[in-house]
């Protein structure tokens, strides 16, 4: 049946989540921004009420959440500071391989690690991504001798504050691997770089490898199983991305009203200039629409529908595509006052910038989208 | 919980309809549009078989309720209220069979809404009991938008004098779906200019009233099929009993907006049909064009990189306008307040199918031109962004709800 309720746990935890973004996020969002980390508030009470773990197994200790509940905290969460929630600590979105692959013993020692509800804090690195160039070079032949990993990355998020890497790289043969990396035993290396541009406090930085030698016990999973992993828990990060920019544009959308509602020129309220109402109109439509297609696509990956992986892509592209407009009309609309920092917009707009870099221009996904489409091609839900 | 899955019910009117659609509509699609009219025959084959347009047609019903019964499925709560869903679903698959037919189907068509939201129990006999398959087919009509008053519903200057025993009326009304072959029209008129909106009235005018006649039919851009009527009331008597609602629905009102609220009330109920509708035309398109680029594009190159990244976005704004428009009609089945989501629904699709029409014009280039639906469904798209609200009026509405909150009033 056709429904857009929320079910009565959904709302508890997003009344949670939304005084949470109201009474921590958003009055932090600032200071972590100049100080290049999260909260420490923010982080501790995260972890306390699970916010970490919503996509970590239940038999790792996590929420195990399903997408569609995942999608409406995380949008509550947002609406207080995307860089704070891009920048919480714990697994990141590694969770989602973990949640696909629980039993795998590449993850062992991270699962005790974390048992006490103390996740160590992950970066996942995808250089197995098409649209993405990344300078990294894997060699070698067999399990027996390793691999040996040498290159930088472009930035990735948390990589500065990460104990452990995920890594998705094409081997000598072409065919995916999966690496797990432990700082403290391999020796991959943070990059810190000149960020300044957005999402500030979510541990920018570049991953550089000398050539790393890696053995069998840091292969999570290779050649189609590898595929397969990737594939999937790609698709729930779309979701889980797109979500968030839903948040984002939500906090623009809602600060331009009120700032139109009560700012006055020409003796009334901008409200009343169809050049600004119909603005602000076109940006609730956008939001709406963002919101409804990422839902769709995560109740399609609950329920493991076909057609869930290219939703997923539809999602994202979407979200990325509002989440521009709105952010730059927010800012457009409070004129010069939105350039400055004395209100929140500027910032929103940079970070949706950033964000929207973090994770596939909107082009390449429709590309990706339409390609699927047209040779009816699908990717793995299962 | 929050989901998209069609219950058993909603797949099977959509399967029901997409069959009617694919079947009945598509054959004699292209061929009345060329002679613009839905050929009369085919009209009495489809009363017959009992098929009209109405909301009512896919709403709640004893039918209905055996089923989700019948279903044991808990989620499917028994006496839920379904049929604005049943409405947007069914309208889809009727818009991607053919708009102009859909709405020359049987039925009371827009008039109905207005008389089952307010309609006395025996206006509602009398007027909506007429549609039945053992008789010959016969329509209703909605007359709102006047030469002077399109969107603008407010400044309608048709006027209703009140006599004896009725009210005489005099005025002018256009662009009137169904308006000359209707057996009744509900036509909104003022009892007082100066009252404003307080003084409207919507009164069902009968087919054959002395004073009430139809001059002209509109020949269109596209929707050619689906006759657009001019009608003109000349000291036309309309009895009591013919006021919507009768005289104690307006007298309960009296501070209230009386008949401009049926109007606003009825696009409430009727934008995301409209919006549904315009889904329906842009899926037909996307389809068409998918099938044209599979079987003639190249397979990689700049042609097929460019087609692959136009059909992806055409998808997904078909995505978005179909959600945009079930989340409107999910909200007037649980009795929420929609004209927001109503005026969001119908300005998105409105939109969407414009550009979806154009875009896959342009993916088939002038083959496109010569004998093929898709230029038809250029012709016809562009309707779904004017009637039943402008997109400009949409935005307006939209942006009010916006800043109700903050005692804004735009």
């Amino acid at each position: 049946m056709i429904s857009f309720q929320p079910t009565d746990e959904e709302t508890a935890f997003i009344t949670l989540a939304k005084t949470l973004a109201e009474e921590v996020l958003r009055p932090a969002a600032r200071s972590s921004e100049e100080e290049r980390q999260a909260a420490r508030e923010w982080t501790i009470k995260a972890n306390e009420l699970g916010f970490a773990a919503l996509e970590l197994p239940e038999r790792w200790g996590g929420m195990e959440m399903t997408l569609i509940s995942q999608a409406q905290i995380l949008e509550a969460l947002s609406n207080g500071d995307l860089a704070l929630v891009q920048g919480l600590p714990g697994p990141g979105d590694a969770a989602s391989f973990m949640r696909l692959a629980p039993e795998n013993q590449a993850f062992a020692a991270y699962r005790r690690t974390g048992e006490g509800g103390q996740w160590p804090t992950v970066a996942f690195l995808n250089a197995c991504d098409p649209g993405v160039s990344q300078s990294i070079n894997i060699t070698g032949a067999s399990f027996e001798n390793g691999y040996v990993i040498k290159g930088i990355s472009r930035p990735v998020k948390m990589a500065a504050f990460a104990a452990y890497l995920l890594l998705a790289a094409p081997g000598p043969d072409g065919k995916t691997r999966l690496f797990w990396l432990d700082k403290e035993q391999t020796r991959w290396r943070a990059i810190p770089g000149d960020y300044r541009l957005g999402l500030l406090a979510s541990g920018w930085a570049r991953v550089q490898f000398d050539d790393l030698t890696v053995t069998k016990d840091a292969v999570v999973a290779e050649g189609r199983d590898a595929d397969r992993l990737l594939s999937r828990a790609l698709a729930r990060l779309r979701v889980l991305e797109a979500a968030k920019e839903v948040g984002l544009m939500t906090a623009a959308l809602s600060y331009a009203t009120e700032y139109t509602a009560t700012r006055r020129a020409f003796g009334q309220e901008l409200a009343k200039f169809q050049g600004v109402s119909f603005q602000m109109a076109d940006m609730a439509v956008a939001v709406q629409a963002a919101r409804l297609l990422v839902w769709r696509a995560a109740s399609a990956l609950d329920r493991e529908e076909p057609e869930a992986p290219g939703l997923s892509l539809d999602a994202l592209s979407r979200a990325h595509r509002s989440l521009r407009l709105v952010t730059d009309s927010a800012v457009q609309l409070l004129g010069g006052h939105g350039y400055v920092q004395d209100h929140p917009v500027e910032k929103w707009m940079r970070d949706a910038a950033a964000q929207i870099a973090l994770n596939g221009g909107e082009q390449d996904l429709l590309l990706r989208r339409g390609e699927q489409l047209l040779t009816e091609e699908r990717e793995t839900v299962s | 919980m929050i989901s998209y899955q069609l219950s058993p019910h909603q797949q099977q009117v959509k399967d029901i309809v997409h069959w009617f659609a694919e079947n009945e509509m598509r054959p004699i699609s292209l061929e009345a549009d060329k002679i613009g009219r839905v050929p009369d025959d085919w009209l009495e084959k489809v009363n017959s078989l009992g098929i009209t347009l109405s909301t009512a047609t896919f709403g709640e019903s004893d039918h209905e309720h055996m089923d989700s019964a019948a279903s044991g499925k808990e989620n499917e709560r028994k006496g839920e209220r379904q049929g604005n869903r049943l409405a947007v679903i069914a309208a889809e698959e009727l818009g991607w069979g053919d708009a102009a037919i859909a709405l020359t189907l049987p039925g009371p068509g827009l008039g109905g809404p207005p008389i089952q939201a307010i309609g006395t129990p025996e206006q509602k006999r009398r007027f909506l009991s007429i549609f039945n398959r053992d008789e010959p087919p016969r329509w209703g009509a909605y007359a709102l938008t006047e030469p002077e008053a399109g969107s603008d519903v407010a400044g309608i200057q048709t006027t209703a004098r009140k006599v004896e025993g009725g009210y005489v009326l005099n005025g002018q009304k256009i662009f009137i779906t169904n308006g000359k072959r209707a057996s009744w029209v509900v036509v909104f008129a003022t009892i007082d200019r100066r009252m404003g909106r307080s003084g409207h009235r919507a009164f069902v005018v009968e087919k054959g009233t002395p004073g009430f006649s139809c001059p002209r039919l509109a020949h269109k851009m596209g929707l050619r099929a689906s006759e657009t009527a001019e009608l003109v009331f000349e000291d036309c008597f309309v009895p009591d009993e013919n006021l919507l609602g009768g005289e104690a629905y307006y007298e309960n009102r009296q501070s209230g907006p009386s008949g401009f609220r049926v109007a606003m009330q009825t696009f409430d109920n009727t934008r995301p049909i409209i919006a549904a509708m315009a889904v329906g035309i842009a899926r037909a398109a996307y389809e068409s064009t998918l099938d044209m680029v599979r079987r003639d594009y190249p397979k990689r190159g700049r042609p097929f990189q460019l087609a692959a990244g136009t059909l992806a976005n055409i998808e997904q704004e078909i995505q978005s306008a179909r959600l945009l428009t079930w989340e409107a009609a999910w909200r007037a089945d649980i009795g929420r307040p929609n004209a927001k989501e109503a005026a969001m629904c119908k300005a998105y699709a409105g939109k969407m199918v414009v550009d979806v029409c154009a875009k896959c014009l342009e993916l088939f280039g002038t083959a496109g031109l010569d004998g093929q639906w898709v230029e038809k469904w250029y012709r016809d798209a562009k309707i779904f962004d004017i009637f039943e609200g402008t997109n400009q009026i949409q935005h307006l509405i939209i942006a009010r709800h916006l800043y109700a909150p903050f005692g804004v009033r735009v």
